[in-house]
Parts: C-alpha cells; sequence; structure tokens
C-alpha cells in the first residue's frame, strides 16, 4: 500500500470524530467503533489494554460527565501501510477542575474504505516538579 | 508577620475519589477563601492557612499547605511527587457514595506505595455527613474500615463545616508528634521543614578559619 496523501485532513477528521464521540458521555459507548477487538491496543495514563472491550471499559468507567477541550494542535503523518500516525496536543477540562494539559497519540490503520484506531497512548501533561 | 515567619511547614495531601469533596472540604477549611494556586506544570492546586500549634513544647507558628489533586484523580494518574513529599494525608469517601467508599483501600495502597514511609499518617474522613437521607455507608461500617487499618475515622461535613478543623488538627497531632519523636527518622521529609533561625551550613567563624588556612 502506498501513502495516502489525505493524511492531514484524515488526521484532523478522526481527531474531530473521536472527541466528539468521548466528551458526551451519551454517546461516548459508539467509540467501541473505531477500535479492532482483538488487536487494538491502548495505554492510559500507563495502563496497558488490548482489544475494543477492555479498552472500552476503561473509557466508560472515567468519572466525569462534562468536558471541556481545547485542541492546540494535531500533527499527522502518512504510514507506509497507508495508515496515519497523529499526535494530539491540548487541554481538558472537566466539570468544574482547573484545566490540564494532556496529549494523545492515535495510529489510524486502513480497512476498507475506512479506517480503525490500532493503537492509542493517553498521558496528562503532568510533571514531577514544578 | 512576614511570609518566612514560622516554625514549621506542614504539607497535606487531600486524597479520595472525584465528587467526594476534598476541594469544598480544603475550602470551608481556609474558611471560604478561593485564593488557591493552580500550579498547571504539576496539575494540583494548594491552599495555605497559618496557625498556632501547642504541642508538648512551646507553642510553634505552622505554615499549612494544603495540596488539592485538582481533577487529575480522574484519570488515575497522580504525581507520585504529591505523596512524597506530603507528611500527612486526608483521605476522604462520600458517606452517601458505596464506590468512594470502597476505593479507600486502593487509595491507601497507593499512598503507602509512594509516600515517604509505609506507615505515613492519614486520617480516614466519612464526608457528606449532613446527607444523611442519601447516606449509604454506617457509621458502624467506616470504623471498622478504619480499625482494619489503623486509621482515626470522623464524619465530617465540607459543606456546614461539622469536623472539618478537627480532622485538620487531628492530623496534624499526629504529625508534629511524630516530628518530635523522630528526629533521627531519615525517612521522614525534614527537608521540607524550615526551622526558625538554622544556622548556615558554614559560619562566618569558620568561613574566615577556612580563609586563613587556605593563606
Amino acid at each position: 500500500m502506498a501513502l495516502n496523501p489525505a493524511y492531514e485532513e484524515i488526521g484532523k477528521g478522526f481527531v474531530q470524530q473521536y472527541y466528539a464521540l468521548f466528551d458526551d458521555p451519551a454517546q461516548r459507548p459508539n467509540l467501541v467503533n473505531m477500535y479492532n477487538p482483538e488487536t487494538s491496543f491502548m495505554t492510559f495514563e500507563g495502563i496497558q489494554l488490548q482489544g475494543s472491550k477492555n479498552i472500552m471499559e476503561k473509557l466508560t468507567s472515567l468519572a466525569f460527565q462534562k468536558i471541556n477541550r481545547l485542541i492546540t494542535e494535531v500533527d499527522s503523518q502518512p504510514m507506509f501501510d497507508g495508515g496515519v500516525l497523529i499526535n494530539v496536543l491540548g487541554r481538558l477540562q472537566c466539570d468544574d477542575d482547573p484545566p490540564h494539559a494532556y496529549s494523545q497519540i492515535f495510529v489510524l490503520k486502513p480497512l476498507g474504505g475506512s479506517f480503525y484506531c490500532a493503537h492509542d497512548i493517553f498521558r496528562l501533561n503532568i510533571h514531577n516538579s514544578a | 508577620m512576614g511570609a518566612m515567619d514560622y516554625d514549621y511547614l506542614i504539607k497535606f495531601l487531600a486524597l479520595g475519589d472525584s465528587g467526594v469533596g476534598k476541594t469544598s472540604f480544603l475550602y470551608q477549611y481556609t474558611d471560604g477563601t478561593f485564593n488557591t494556586k493552580f500550579i498547571s506544570t504539576v496539575g494540583i492546586d494548594f491552599r495555605e492557612k497559618r496557625l498556632m500549634y501547642r504541642g508538648t513544647g512551646r507553642s510553634q507558628w505552622v505554615h499549612l499547605q494544603l495540596w488539592d489533586t485538582a481533577g487529575q484523580e480522574r484519570f488515575r494518574s497522580l504525581t507520585t511527587a504529591f505523596y512524597r513529599d506530603a507528611m500527612g494525608f486526608l483521605l476522604l469517601f462520600d458517606l452517601t457514595n458505596e464506590q468512594s467508599f470502597l476505593e479507600v483501600r486502593n487509595w491507601l495502597d497507593q499512598l503507602r506505595t509512594h509516600a515517604y514511609c509505609d506507615s505515613p499518617d492519614v486520617i480516614l474522613c466519612g464526608n457528606k455527613s449532613d446527607m444523611e437521607d442519601h447516606r449509604v455507608i454506617s457509621e458502624a461500617q467506616a470504623r471498622d474500615v478504619a480499625d482494619k487499618y489503623g486509621l482515626p475515622y470522623l464524619e465530617t461535613s465540607a459543606a456546614t463545616g461539622h469536623n472539618v478543623g478537627l480532622a485538620i488538627n487531628i492530623l496534624l497531632d499526629k504529625v508534629m508528634t511524630r516530628m518530635e519523636n523522630a528526629i533521627d527518622n531519615p525517612m521522614f521529609p525534614v527537608r521540607q521543614l524550615k526551622l526558625p533561625e538554622a544556622p548556615p551550613p558554614i559560619s562566618s567563624s569558620q568561613m574566615s578559619q577556612c580563609i586563613c588556612n587556605t593563606l
């Protein structure tokens, strides 16, 4: 497979769609369609998860209702298997908490005419010293 | 009193599931002051209060820093440095939320793994005692758990202020007692201590001797 020249649009489009589902508690369970039941990996704050079922258990267990999200940058690269590597830099505010910076990396793999999320790594950008 | 005029700087960390009332608890304790400082690099909030502590010896001015996890606990990610630097822990759960009570054990595990020692000073608080109609955890249940882990237990209400000051005072008393008894304990995070008129590393007389010796 070849590099997908539309990697920028795919990256931005995916991020928008993914967070629209994630940030709405009613729609969050629909994220299951983004992952493969066996081969998708997620690392959430250092916790390793494999398969859409385990990933969704983690995502739906998160204790917040309202999320305000501010995306600062979305950087994408095409991959030789036709996939797209995406890095998101942003800030999250849950309910009345102060905003926390975070970064999230996705690897999209082509599947028919579409994509699925094969890798997903999430971290809050908090450090051990001020 | 100037910014540095105190005998001890004591840091407490409030822990527990999101929604148990940690921020309200600290807000209530600091007389409803909103002037918290949010440090985004470490993702925490802190409030300060100065008080006079009367222990066995002379009265001491204590500068209390109260650290709040500011929502990062929702992601189950807590900068381990907070645990390490804290001298005492306020562990809160919500009397009207069973899950928050079941999580007490996990928080204790976390805390004992990352704190400056295996058995740091902790007080367990069953918060929202004013919401008696919605209570799902009885006082006896909570006391059982507190006894099992060897923790003092109080029922508190951040809304009315019930037992909030008492909880902090009990914890402060434990920490100050430990400090007085454990001068030789290298595990205690003494680097956080600010002693009054601490001698400089090299006195001026030693310094002049050194200079003389090199001449």
